[in-house]
C-alpha cells in the first residue's frame, strides 16, 4: 500500500510491503488510483530503495528486547518507486493505501513503454525477476534518435561484452526486419546491417565466431542462481551461438622492404586478414592529417599539414600502383640518402617506404635549395614549424612503417586493403591492440572517416555500427584531433546516415561532451563512485549513482529515452569465445560424433 | 540528615517519600522467618506471559440543559490491551487486542430526552456509529470520566480473566504451575480469583510492613523476594475482617537503587488472590513467587528510557504506547466532534 507518512507524489513515492511479501530494487511495479471522477490513473515505477524498521520504538537498543522477545514490535517493510510512466498522464498523486502490485504482462510493458516501441523492441537483457527489458530499435537506428554510449570501470564493468551482446541482439533477434518490413523495405534489415568493431585490448575479440565452451556451464549456473525458468538466452529469445559472417583484420607485422604480409596476431592462426594502405592512397585519399593526433594544437603546424596534404594529394594523382613516383628529388642533396631508393625508366624515384614519403618530405621542405626549401611546399613557413613537422612523422615513422607501403602489386593491395563494408561480411573485427597509440589513431581515424564518405555517397540504407572503446583517448574532452573530428561528425550526422556509434569509457566525463551527449541509450556499469557524481551521469538518479560503485559483472544500468529512469538488467554469459581458450573446438557436439565427422 | 531523591517523576501522585502504614492485619502467610527469598529460574512449563494493561481518555465534555436541566455527558475512548510474550525468549513479543472502544457516557437522568445517537460522529466511511452510548447513574460532573474509567477496568479484568490459566489453590500440587500468566497493572481486581493474574503495584504508597520489617526491603538483592504475606483488603482494623478478600504479596527488587534515591527505588509489589480462610499458601502462588524476580528483573525497563523504570515494565510501556495511538490524535478527535456537533445541530430539525 502506498504510504501516508511519507509525501506521495506523482514522481515518487513509498509504499508499505505486506508480510510474506517481498519487494527487491528494480522490481516494475504498478498502483491504480481514482480520480474524484471515477477515472482510474495508473502509475507505473521502478522500485530504487528498500527499507526495514522496527516500528513504534525509540531507542535504538530497543532493537536487542525486541530480539528477546520482550518488547512487541513490529517490522515495518517499505520500498520507493519512481514512477517511469502515468497513464493517463494526469499527475495527480497516488493516494496513500492505494494497492501496489508488481508489474507482469501487459502492466510491465506499460511500465517499460513497450507498448509504445512495439515492432522495433528487442532485448537488452533481463529485469532482476528474470523478465526482458526491451530496448527501442528506433532510438538505435537513427529513426528517433541513435548512438549508445557504455561507460565502467575497466574489467569489471565489461564494456565492450555489454557492446557485443547488443549487437548480437540487435542482428539475432529479427528487430531489424520487423522495422524494416514496417517501413515497406525503405530500411535494410538485417541483411544490410553491419558492424565493425576496433579491438584495442588483447586478442579478445579473435574468437567471435567461435562457440564459447564455458556459456552452457555458466548459463546453468545463473539460471540456478537467480531461480529462472529457463536459460537467459532462451529467455531472450536468442540463439546461443556465435557471431556469423565474421571477418577479422589485422595490421601486418613490421619486416622488411618486400617481405610477405602476415598478421600481427598470436593467438589466432588462421581466418585473419591483414590490412595494409598503400603509399599512394596514403597520398591520395589524404591521410596525413591522421597521423597527427595534436595538430589542432598549433595553427601553423596545421597549416603545414594541409598544404602537404594537398600536394601529396596531386603528386599521387600522376601515378599508378602502390608506389608514389615523384620526379623532383635529387637525393644527393639530402642530408640523409635512404639506401634503397628505385629509379623508374623516367628517371623518377619510386617511393616504396613510409620512411623515404619522409625523407622526401624532408628534401622539399628543408633540404632543397641549400636549405631553403622547395618555395611552393615551404609557403613562407618559419624552418622551425617545418622541422617540427618533420620531427613528428619520424617520430611515428616506426609505427606506420608496416602500415603504409608502396611495395606491393596491385593485386597484393586489392587484396589487403581493409574492406569494412562491401564484403559479404556482417560484423567486421579491426584488431588495433597490437599497434602503437599513434597507429591506433591513424587506423580508426582513417577507417571512420572513409566509412563516413562512403556512407554520405550512399545513405543511410544499411546501418552501419561502429563499437569503439576508449573513446576518451580518441575524442578526449579538452584537445582536438582529425579522429575527433570524425568522431563527433558520427554522432552528430552519422545517425541520419546510418553510422551508429556504439562507444564506451572507463570515464564519461574526460569524453567530448557532444558525442556522449548525442546518445539516446546510454548504459553505466561500474562505475568509480567519484566519476559518478559528475555532470555526465545526472541522468542516473541519486540511489542508482551510489549503485554503480557495487554493481557486478554482467550487471548493467541501462537508460533509454522511453523510460525516465534507467533499469537494471543483466545479461547472459557470451555465447562465443573470447579467449583462445574458451575456443570450443567441437562446437558444443560430442567428442564421439566430432570423431564420426572425421572418419567419414 | 539524610536526602534521598524520589525515584518518580514529579506527575506521579504523592511519589514515595511517604507510606501510609497499613491498619489491618498482615500475616506471615508463607514463613514467619523474615529474610530475604532468593529467585528461581522461570520454569519451562510456563509458556506464555502476557502483561495487561488499559488507558482511558475523555475527548470532549457534553453540556446537556433540557429545561434548564444542567446534565452532563462526554465523549470518551479507552483502550485495554495485552502484551503477549515467552518467558524464555523463544519468539517475538506480541502485541494483542489493542483496540480503541469510543464511549458517549451520558447521565441516566437525561435517557429517553436526549437525542443521543445524533451526539454520535459517525465514521464517514462505514457509516457506523463511532462512539457506544453508554448511561451513568447520577449526574455528577465527574460521572462520564469514571464511567469510561470503569468500562476500561471491567474490560481489563476480562481480558485478564480470559487470557490467564486456572489455577489451583491447592498446598501440594507439583504440577500446580499455569503455562500462561498473567501480569496486570495495579492491585488484581475481583472476579480475577482462581486465575493465574498477578498484580504488579509499581508504587508503594501503604506501608504493610511496619518499621522492624520495612528495612528487609533496601537490603534485597536484584531478583529477590520477601516472603508471601496475606492480607484482608480494605481491612482498617477496626471492623472483623472476615469474608473480605484475601490477597497474597510479596515484594521483588527489579535493580539496584542509586545512593541518591529512595531505598525502595526499584521495588514492586506484587499481589495474588488468596483463597479465604486458608493459612498455608497454594503451591501454585509460591512457584509463582519464586519466578517472580527473574521474569521481572528481564522485563524491567532502564531509567534512560522510561521515567518509571525499572517497574515500568518494558511491554507495558510498549503496550501504554500502542494504546496511545489505538485511540489516535486527541486533536484531531476532538475537531470531528466539534464538526459533526456543527453540523447536527447547526441546522434547525
Amino acid at each position: 500500500m502506498v504510504l501516508g507518512t511519507e509525501d506521495a507524489t506523482p514522481t515518487i513515492f513509498w509504499f508499505s510491503v505486506s508480510p510474506g511479501a517481498s519487494v527487491q530494487l528494480d522490481d516494475l511495479v504498478v498502483v491504480q488510483t481514482m480520480k474524484p471522477n471515477g477515472q482510474p490513473v495508473d502509475f507505473y515505477g521502478l522500485v530504487d530503495n528498500v527499507r526495514k524498521r522496527h516500528e513504534g520504538v525509540t531507542f535504538e537498543s530497543d532493537v536487542e528486547d525486541i530480539v528477546a522477545g520482550v518488547l512487541p514490535a513490529s517490522v515495518s517493510y517499505a520500498a520507493r518507486v519512481l514512477v517511469t510512466r502515468v497513464s493517463p498522464e494526469d499527475f495527480i498523486p497516488p493516494q496513500p493505501g492505494d494497492i501496489v502490485q508488481h508489474a507482469r504482462g501487459k502492466a510491465l510493458e506499460m511500465a517499460l513503454s513497450a507498448d509504445k516501441m512495439k515492432e522495433a523492441a528487442f532485448p537488452a537483457g533481463l529485469l532482476a525477476d528474470g523478465q526482458i527489458l526491451p530496448l527501442n530499435f528506433r532510438f538505435i537506428n537513427g529513426e528517433s534518435g541513435g548512438h549508445i554510449n557504455i561507460s565502467g570501470i575497466s574489467g569489471v564493468a565489461t564494456k565492450t561484452t555489454y557492446a557485443l551482446f547488443l549487437l548480437h541482439s540487435i542482428f539475432r533477434s529479427g528487430v531489424m526486419d520487423k522495422v524494416a518490413l514496417k517501413k515497406n523495405g525503405r530500411q535494410a534489415g538485417s541483411a544490410g546491417g553491419k558492424a565493425i568493431i576496433f579491438n584495442v585490448k588483447g586478442e579478445d575479440l579473435l574468437f567471435l565466431d567461435k562457440p564459447n565452451n564455458e556459456v552452457v556451464e555458466k548459463e546453468t549456473e545463473a539460471r540456478a542462481a537467480k531461480g529462472l525458468s529457463a536459460d537467459r538466452y532462451s529467455l531472450l529469445g536468442l540463439p546461443m551461438s556465435p557471431f556469423r559472417d565474421v571477418q577479422f583484420l589485422a595490421p601486418p607485422r613490421a619486416g622488411a622492404v618486400g617481405a610477405a604480409i602476415v598478421p600481427h596476431v598470436d593467438q589466432r592462426a588462421e581466418g585473419v586478414t591483414p590490412f595494409v594502405f598503400t603509399l599512394r592512397e596514403f597520398c591520395q585519399r589524404r591521410m596525413l592529417p591522421y597521423v597527427f593526433s595534436d595538430a589542432g594544437s598549433s595553427l601553423n603546424l596545421g597549416f603545414v599539414i594541409g598544404n602537404i596534404e594537398e600536394k601529396l594529394a596531386r603528386l599521387s594523382a600522376d601515378s599508378t600502383g602502390a608506389a608514389l613516383l615523384v620526379s623532383d628529388w635529387d637525393p644527393a642533396q639530402s642530408e640523409e640518402i635512404p639506401d634503397d631508393i628505385q629509379f623508374d625508366a623516367l628517371g623518377k624515384v619510386s617511393l616504396h617506404t613510409f620512411g623515404q614519403l619522409i625523407s622526401y618530405l624532408e628534401y622539399k621542405l628543408i633540404d632543397q635549395n641549400d636549405g631553403e626549401g622547395d618555395p611552393k611546399w615551404v609557403l613562407k613557413q618559419s624552418p622551425g614549424t617545418l622541422r617540427a613537422f618533420i620531427r613528428r612523422l619520424r617520430g611515428v615513422q616506426k609505427h606506420l612503417t608496416p602500415l603504409v607501403r608502396g611495395d606491393l602489386t596491385n593485386q597484393q593491395a586489392e587484396k589487403f586493403r581493409p574492406n569494412l563494408i562491401s564484403g559479404g561480411y556482417q560484423l567486421s573485427v579491426v584488431d588495433i591492440h597490437n599497434l602503437s597509440g599513434p597507429a591506433q589513431m591513424f587506423v580508426v581515424g582513417v577507417m571512420l572517416r572513409d566509412l563516413f564518405e562512403y556512407k554520405e555517397k550512399n545513405g543511410r540504407q544499411d546501418t552501419v555500427f561502429v563499437v569503439l572503446d576508449e573513446l576518451n583517448k580518441y575524442a578526449p574532452r579538452d584537445d582536438s584531433s582529425p579522429i575527433k573530428d570524425v568522431l563527433l561528425d558520427i554522432a552528430e550526422r552519422g545517425r541520419s546516415l546510418g553510422i551508429i556509434l556504439i562507444g564506451a569509457q572507463q570515464t564519461a566525463s574526460e569524453v567530448e561532451r557532444r558525442i556522449v551527449s548525442n546518445a539516446a541509450i546510454r548504459v553505466v556499469g561500474r562505475l568509480d563512485l567519484a566519476e559518478a557524481e559528475r555532470p555526465e551521469y545526472r541522468f542516473l538518479p541519486q540511489s542508482f549513482r551510489a549503485r554503480a560503485g557495487i554493481l557486478q559483472p554482467g550487471t548493467m544500468l541501462v537508460s533509454q529515452p522511453d523510460i525516465p529512469n534507467p533499469v537494471l538488467i543483466n545479461y547472459p554469459f557470451p555465447a562465443w569465445a573470447t579467449r583462445s581458450d574458451e575456443v570450443d573446438e567441437h562446437a558444443g557436439r560430442e567428442v564421439a560424433e566430432v570423431g564420426a565427422d572425421w572418419l567419414d | 540528615m539524610q536526602i534521598r531523591l524520589d525515584p518518580w517523576p514529579v506527575d506521579t501522585l504523592d511519589g514515595q517519600l511517604t507510606l501510609k502504614p497499613f491498619a489491618g492485619l498482615v500475616y506471615d502467610a508463607e514463613t514467619p522467618r523474615w529474610a530475604a527469598v532468593a529467585q528461581k529460574p522461570v520454569p519451562e512449563s510456563l509458556k506464555r506471559v502476557l502483561t495487561i494493561d488499559g488507558k482511558p481518555r475523555m475527548e470532549a465534555r457534553l453540556l446537556v440543559d433540557d429545561d434548564g436541566k444542567l446534565s452532563v455527558a462526554g465523549f470518551g475512548a479507552y483502550v485495554v490491551g495485552a502484551v503477549d510474550l515467552c518467558p524464555h525468549g523463544t519468539r517475538q513479543a506480541e502485541l494483542l487486542n489493542v483496540e480503541a472502544k469510543r464511549i458517549l457516557a451520558y447521565s441516566d437522568e437525561a435517557e429517553g430526552r436526549m437525542p443521543i445517537s445524533r451526539f454520535s460522529p459517525r465514521n464517514p466511511h462505514t457509516g457506523a456509529l463511532e462512539y457506544q452510548p453508554h448511561s451513568f447513574a447520577g449526574s455528577q460532573l465527574e460521572g462520564p470520566k469514571s464511567a469510561v474509567q470503569r468500562l476500561m477496568l471491567a474490560g481489563e479484568q476480562t481480558l485478564a480473566a480470559q487470557l490467564a490459566s486456572a489455577l489451583p489453590l491447592d498446598e501440594t500440587d507439583v504440577n500446580a504451575l499455569a503455562d500462561t500468566l498473567v501480569l496486570q497493572d495495579g492491585p488484581v481486581r475481583i472476579g480475577t480469583a482462581g486465575s493465574a493474574v498477578v498484580g504488579c503495584v509499581k508504587t508503594l504508597h501503604t506501608d504493610y510492613l511496619g518499621a522492624d520489617r520495612i528495612g528487609l526491603l533496601s537490603e534485597l538483592k536484584p531478583g529477590e523476594r520477601t516472603p508471601i504475606l496475606r492480607f484482608a483488603v480494605g481491612d482498617n482494623g477496626l471492623t472483623q475482617a472476615q469474608h473480605r478478600e484475601q490477597r497474597f504479596t510479596w515484594y521483588v527488587r527489579l535493580s539496584e537503587a542509586p545512593f541518591y534515591q529512595h531505598p525502595l527505588a526499584g521495588v514492586m509489589r506484587l499481589e495474588m488472590h488468596a483463597p479465604e480462610d486458608t493459612d498455608f499458601v497454594p503451591r501454585a502462588v509460591q512457584d509463582i513467587a519464586n519466578l517472580s524476580g527473574s521474569l521481572l528483573c528481564r522485563l524491567a525497563s532502564q531509567p534512560h528510557k522510561d521515567a518509571r523504570a525499572p517497574q515500568n515494565l518494558i511491554p507495558t510501556a510498549a503496550l501504554e504506547q500502542a494504546m496511545g495511538r489505538a485511540m489516535g490524535s486527541l486533536d484531531l478527535v476532538t475537531r470531528r466532534i466539534r464538526s459533526h456537533l456543527v453540523r447536527e445541530l447547526g441546522v434547525v430539525a
